[in-house]
């Protein structure tokens, strides 16, 4: 990787794909018709060489800053500067205790079900960058964002680039399918809105859509309980006329937003357990199962009872909201 | 089917008719190529056998009926679509979705065998609510400002209730991606040729690319071989708005969503019919295509996104256009 060193300029890699283009169109017009001719004159295996070439330099240039980004739009490059930052949150600000790392898979795909809170989405943010830390030689895992939120300005491509997908059951497929680890918020929009008095109280998990997911693509369920993230954001109302013109399904009241304008987004330094349940053993099914709707609805059931008691035992591990330590 | 010995293009004058013209002839195994379109091209092969004829005629379906049954016509590639949307709405209707129809019919009528349809992943539509990956069989949804989409959305349909009806035409259908190389020239490479590109502030979705050699290979193959289905032809890869536009050198001009859709200012310095959300709507929202049938069925692409970029933008600078 010399081109770590000295930074490939794109224009030059460009330049070279154009002396290439035209080689090969010179190569095509001295060689037009017959395959025969083509064969005898060498042509074919000219242009092969060329494409081989070309396939080089691709890779070349891909050490270069775009390149960095996958096909999910997770961005490298500003992984790597926000890390610090990420870290100092994670350990400083809302001083994380992280129980259960062992659980998490060394390879193949893995399917973390959370429970859901706190309007913008730190809980999946944190969780995916704590494993990454603790499983530095597997991909950073993704996690699954609410529909409303991914089509706001900026909210999509800052989300993309920190590894925040879409979600949708297409996305989570081609996620697992490619052996990675998922995060997934089945409460959805019903829990990561709930009023602050709620709080940590499950909502329905969806229509069991995620362990369908896990049956159909042989994933291991991981059941996880977070706590901490209810109180960085707590929500005393939803505002929703004040939100219509605005074109959002409502507006957060918290003790900071709307009072403090957009410094009033900035979470609230409460404490954080993230508990990593044992995986939810679906041996006995496959993916046959999926359309089995009554087992569906029952193992769903079990899930939500799993990530119940781990939230449960999360907030007990936790002497007050804000303590240190 | 064997192989074909004659094959009609409609859009001669297109990217696709043409450069799928010069590929079929440089195959040398005696193909023989039938061109339709309004004009004669200004530069045409002389092997190539050209019928001016005007699709949004009322009766283009028996004149291309005609020719079809004339010159034994084998496959049919329908490429006549607009690569720019025109001020005149109802013109561009009977273009693209009336002139599609002629053209199903005159296949029907003159026994063609197989039909390829240039269609293209735009016709998905840009939506928040869409996967990152679209598959063939995702719903075409178009946009309700691209005027010009939403005519093809209505061809394509039109083409799927033909199809069941005449199952004796193998109908290939080909939605390609954003295609750049060569010569070609639409709105979005003029737009991407400004010195200066305005884009919406707060939205950079992830773009995918196609060079036109790739493309074209396909609808070479697609032609001369049996492909039946719909295909998604794309590269691999993608790469946000910006990225590109940063690797391109552009300045990048980041304007609030309503202030840009209310410029109606274009490269070109022609008025398009398009609401210009037609097209930021696209820069907008993802609308990247799932390429994985068409790779496995036609092959790897030789160029991925950035490659086929960087082709592009190297192409600029030489003739400089930057």
């Amino acid at each position: 990787m010399a081109s770590q060193e000295r930074p490939v300029d794109p224009h030059d890699i460009a330049d070279l794909h154009g002396a290439l283009d035209e080689l090969r169109d010179e190569i095509r017009l001295r060689f037009p018709a017959e395959p025969a001719v083509r064969s005898r004159g060498g042509a074919s295996e000219l242009e092969a060489l060329l494409a081989a070439v070309r396939r080089r330099i691709g890779t070349l240039g891909m050490v270069e800053r775009s390149g960095a980004i996958d096909e999910f739009g997770l961005d490298e490059d500003v992984l790597r500067r926000v890390r610090p930052l990420l870290d100092a949150l994670v350990d400083r600000y809302w001083r994380l205790h992280l129980v259960g790392r062992e659980y998490v898979p060394e390879r193949g795909p893995c399917l973390l079900v959370a429970n859901h809170s706190g309007v913008l989405p730190f809980d999946g943010l944190v969780l995916s960058h704590a494993i990454e830390r603790e499983h530095p030689h597997r991909e950073r895992p993704r996690f699954l964002v609410a529909d409303w939120l991914m089509s706001l300005p900026f909210a999509h491509a800052t989300l993309a680039q920190l590894g925040g997908v879409r979600a949708c059951r297409e996305n989570a497929e081609r996620l697992l399918a490619s052996k990675r680890m998922l995060i997934a918020f089945p409460e959805g929009g019903k829990g990561a809105t709930k009023v602050f008095r709620e709080r940590y109280r499950l909502q329905r998990f969806g229509r069991g859509g995620v362990v369908r997911l896990a049956l159909e693509m042989g994933a291991p369920l991981l059941p996880v309980g977070i706590v901490g993230a209810e109180e960085a954001h707590p929500l005393l109302a939803k505002l929703t006329v004040a939100a219509r013109p605005l074109g959002l399904p409502f507006l957060p009241l918290t003790p900071t937003f709307p009072l403090l304008g957009p410094l009033g987004l900035l979470p609230l330094p409460s404490q954080w357990v993230i508990r990593i349940g044992e995986p939810i053993s679906l041996e006995p099914y496959d993916a046959r199962s999926a359309s089995d709707e009554l087992l569906v609805a029952e193992l769903n059931e079990q899930v939500r009872t799993r990530v119940g008691s781990l939230v449960d035992a999360a907030l007990r591990d936790r002497d007050s909201v804000w303590s240190v330590g | 089917m064997s192989e074909p010995d004659v094959v009609g293009i409609t859009g001669l004058r297109t990217t696709v008719g043409q450069r799928l013209v010069e590929r079929l002839l440089a195959r040398g195994d005696g193909l023989r190529v039938v061109g339709f379109d309004l004009r004669r091209p200004s530069r045409m092969d002389e092997r190539v056998v050209f019928h001016p004829i005007d699709l949004a005629e009322p009766t283009a379906g028996s004149r291309l009926a005609e020719a079809f049954r004339k010159e034994r016509v084998d496959v049919v590639v329908h490429a006549a679509f607009r690569t720019d949307p025109t001020p005149d709405l109802d013109a561009d209707h009977e273009l693209e979705t009336i002139g599609s129809l002629h053209v199903m019919n005159a296949c029907a009528a003159a026994d063609v065998q197989r039909m390829v349809f240039a269609s293209s992943t735009m016709l998905y539509g840009p939506w928040p609510d869409n996967p990152n990956f679209l598959s063939e069989a995702h719903p075409l949804r178009g946009h309700p400002a691209a005027h010009s989409v939403n005519d093809r959305v209505e061809a394509e349909m039109l083409l799927a209730d033909w199809s069941i009806r005449h199952p004796k035409t193998e109908v290939t259908v080909l939605r390609s991606g954003w295609m750049l190389g060569g010569r070609h020239e639409d709105r979005m490479t003029r737009y991407l040729s400004l010195p200066v590109v305005p884009k919406l502030l707060g939205y950079d979705p992830l773009m995918q690319l196609v060079h036109h050699d790739d493309c074209l290979r396909v609808f070479e193959r697609a032609t001369v071989e049996s492909h039946p289905g719909v295909y998604n032809v794309v590269g691999r890869g993608v790469l946000p708005l910006s990225s590109l536009l940063r690797l391109a050198g552009k300045r990048i001009l980041s304007l609030p969503a309503p202030l840009l859709y209310r410029m109606t200012y274009f490269p070109s310095q022609r008025q398009t019919g398009d609401a210009p959300d037609g097209f930021y709507a696209y820069l907008r929202h993802l609308w990247v295509a799932d390429g994985t049938r068409g790779w496995a069925e036609f092959g790897e692409p030789d160029y991925t996104t950035k490659e086929a970029w960087m082709s592009f933008i190297s192409n600029r600078r030489m003739r400089r256009y930057r």
